[in-house]
């Protein structure tokens, strides 16, 4: 890669610096300026009055765990169409038709899951 | 080529069907598709035509694989519809075998590395799946995460070694690969054999041989026993016709580099395969023994390089996947009315139901390699075949160990035929019934005219 | 510059993957491996791969990630149920990797990478999204159509294995 292309990235470069380092700022920012009072009491995480009991390691309901690989999949599906778009006009009919028949077999996919109800909350 | 889109079509309607709530006819279908698909393969034959800009060959190797793949599954699907109908997973079991197909095809039937890793893919993340398809049994579900832990550890290890070859000869073109090994003999890179390692250690747990094979007892003895059944016939053929179209066709060249390795697989395999099949009590984990025993005498025949050795490998794979449907299928049945495959369960198999006995002993002995059994002459055509290329060694092993197998197997043997003590009968439906019988038959036949089957692919 | 840029993200890459190890909290360890995906997106985009570079951080630093994280909160990870490993394993495994980094390490020293004319053009788009598009609906549109059936037997798997059965008899 010549020394020149890597210009073009400096805005994205900058957009990463400003967003570290507000969060740098914030976090230090927040512990210089606030005053500090530590007690017990006030350092047991606040569950609307409720005492903590347990830790935070819990398993958890397997459905955001469905809903969570369903997105990536769908998700991937999505990816293959940014370089379908770019291409749109050189592929024609042509690459219409074949993203049309990928698109078809994961729809069959998504009225499946509809169907086996994979996508409701309560059952 | 149509056969491919054929199954994947079949694939898409056993999910339409859900959809529309049209479950009734699709086990028929599904079988009278997958016939279509035979007859569409058989069309490719003799043509050798690549389609998709080189992804896919049909050529008659490929041919011949596909067709056995698409039969044995629809024999497998005939005699396990009790695992289907009925099912509130009927379709999506369906859908995953199907596709389960799709990638074995894609695996014999490849022409660029990255059909052959999808193919993989597709073939084992169905697996993984339907590994763990007995969701309520403790050990199904170990079964499929063992093998999805090890199998996506492989796939890694496959696809570095692809990336690695890639580096090496700069195409996934399995006949520009070839091209380039042949054109850089001397000045190929050191990084080049070791993606032809990587790629051997990726393929070598597929085929799980000794020592990669570890995931193999527990997934093949913890999945639903038809599962196992589909692993050991149709995913078989899949990984072994990979293993032989990368290392006996694509690095033909340089085979002499791995071929050193593949020797010690081979004996290690045959030893420790045959040697602990023996202290099984279990019927089903000793067949998954077994079927690792199996790929070690494939092996065998594949490094003595007979110029008749496609033949000979599509015999034994054919005579390997008919005898182990026969005695998965039994296996199965027993499991259903006695709710275990353990070898107290097969006691007085002779007296509850004479002809299933009678089918399960002949698969039995085929897989031991008694005459006139079809797996005989396999083991005879290999045997013959690795003397012919002097390796006297590894023959003494594979003779020695075939005969710790003929113990083993004759042990569920006699079991069978002595008398039981509860006379509960065992039930096969009519269906089930015709299809062993006809299998049974197969194994019987296919000992009668192995040349005819071998000059097939030579 | 380049050159410094790659050693920076080397190193970036290397140490957060070890941290990824050595993390005791598995919680950190994926937060690590964000860190390490971050830096080899910027590896693609040092190798003119921008669309890989963008799609790396959507998917992996994305979507991935949560999966990870969902993993981990479903498995119950306290302190108490972490199993004992023995240390003749832990040899075991640092031998087989060792060995296995040695030669690779040693197979891909000094080697001379391919001519250009064998590899063939190398330009300054051909990362890009656009020729990615060309290439995978002409050469690779095969591997993309069957792609889709990768993804629906993912699909099915994951609704059969993770749907709840309707408990009838309860």
């Amino acid at each position: 890669m010549e020394e020149g292309s890597l210009v073009q990235y400096a805005p994205i470069a900058l957009m990463f610096l400003v967003a570290a380092g507000f969060v740098g700022v914030t976090m230090l920012a927040t512990h210089l300026l606030g005053p500090k009072r530590k007690t017990n009491v006030k350092l047991e995480s606040f569950e609307c009055g409720i005492e903590a009991k347990g830790n935070a390691r819990i398993p958890f309901n397997i459905k955001y765990f469905l809903v969570a690989i369903l997105f990536v999949l769908f998700d991937i599906e999505v990816i293959f169409m940014y370089p379908w778009a770019v291409n749109f006009k050189e592929l024609g009919t042509e690459g219409f038709v074949e993203m049309l028949l990928f698109i078809a077999a994961l729809l069959i996919g998504f009225f499946y899951i509809r169907k086996k109800g994979a996508l409701t909350w309560e059952d | 080529m149509n056969a491919l889109l054929i199954v994947c079509g079949l694939g898409f309607i056993s999910l339409v069907a859900e959809i529309i709530n049209l479950k009734k006819g699709l086990h028929i279908a599904i079988v009278l598709g997958l016939v279509v698909a035979v007859a569409a393969v058989i069309g490719d034959w003799n043509t050798s035509a690549t389609f998709f800009n080189n992804m896919l060959i049909f050529d008659p190797f490929s041919v011949a694989f596909t067709c056995l793949i698409i039969v044995v599954g629809i024999f497998w699907f005939c005699l396990t519809s009790p695992f289907f109908i009925g099912e509130s997973h009927q379709t999506d079991r369906t859908a995953l075998i199907i596709f389960t197909m799709v990638g074995g095809i894609m695996m014999v039937s490849f022409h660029n590395m990255a059909i052959l890793f999808l193919g993989i893919e597709i073939l084992s993340i169905s697996l993984y799946v339907l590994a763990g398809s007995h969701k309520e049994s403790f050990f199904s579900n170990e079964a499929a995460f063992k093998y999805f832990i090890m199998g996506s550890f492989a796939t890694g290890f496959l696809l570095m070694g692809i990336a690695l070859v890639y580096g090496a000869t700069g195409s996934f073109d399995t006949s520009e690969i070839t091209m380039h090994i042949e054109g850089h003999k001397a000045g190929l890179p050191g990084f080049f054999y070791v993606g032809i390692l990587l790629m051997l250690v990726g393929l070598a747990f597929k085929i799980s041989v000794v020592p990669f094979h570890f995931w193999a007892p527990d997934v093949y003895a913890g999945s639903p026993t038809m599962i196992t059944a589909f692993m050991s016939t149709v995913v078989k053929i899949a990984a072994v016709g990979a293993f032989y179209k990368i290392f006996g066709l694509c690095f033909f060249s340089v085979q002499m580099s791995v071929l050193p390795i593949i020797q010690g697989i081979i004996i290690l395999t045959l030893l420790v395969a045959n040697i602990i099949a023996v202290y099984q009590n279990n019927v089903k984990r000793m067949l998954a023994y077994s079927s690792i025993a199996h790929v070690g005498y494939m092996l065998l025949g594949f490094i003595s390089g007979s110029v008749k050795f496609e033949g000979i490998l599509f015999f034994y794979l054919a005579s390997y996947a008919t005898t182990s449907l026969i005695a998965f299928g039994i296996l199965y049945a027993i499991e259903n009315a006695k709710g275990s495959t353990s070898i107290d369960a097969v006691k007085g198999l002779y007296n509850q139901n004479p002809f299933a006995a009678t089918c399960m002993t002949i698969a039995l002995l085929s897989l031991a390699g008694i005459p006139p059994f079809a797996g005989f002459f396999s083991k005879y055509l290999i045997f013959g075949s690795a003397i012919e290329a002097d390796h006297i060694m590894l023959v003494i092993v594979a003779v020695v160990t075939s005969l710790v197998g003929v113990y083993y197997y004759f042990k569920p043997i006699i079991y069978m035929f002595s008398p039981a003590q509860a006379s509960d009968k065992l039930y096969l439906s009519a269906v089930q019934k015709a299809f062993l019988g006809m299998l049974t038959a197969a194994a019987l036949l296919l000992g009668l005219l192995p040349e005819w089957i071998i000059t097939i692919l030579s | 510059m380049i050159t410094n840029l790659f050693y920076f993200l080397s190193f970036v890459a290397v140490l957060s993957a070890l941290m990824v190890v050595f993390s005791r909290n598995p919680v950190y360890s994926v937060l690590y491996l964000i860190i390490t995906f971050f830096a080899i997106a910027g590896h693609y985009v040092l190798m003119q791969a921008e669309f890989l570079a963008v799609v790396h951080v959507i998917v992996y630093a994305g979507a991935i990630m949560v999966l990870f994280l969902y993993v981990i909160m479903l498995l119950n990870l306290n302190r108490e149920s972490e199993p004992h490993k023995s240390n003749i394993l832990k040899f075991a495994a640092a031998i087989c990797s060792g060995l296995l980094l040695v030669v690779l390490v040693g197979s891909l020293r000094g080697t001379e990478l391919l001519k250009h004319s064998e590899a063939g053009e190398v330009s300054s788009t051909m990362g890009g999204v656009k020729n990615l598009g060309k290439v995978l609906f002409t050469d690779f549109l095969f591997p993309f159509e069957i792609a889709s059936v990768l993804l629906l037997a993912a699909m099915v798997g994951v609704v059969m294995l993770a749907k709840a059965e309707k408990k009838t008899n309860l």
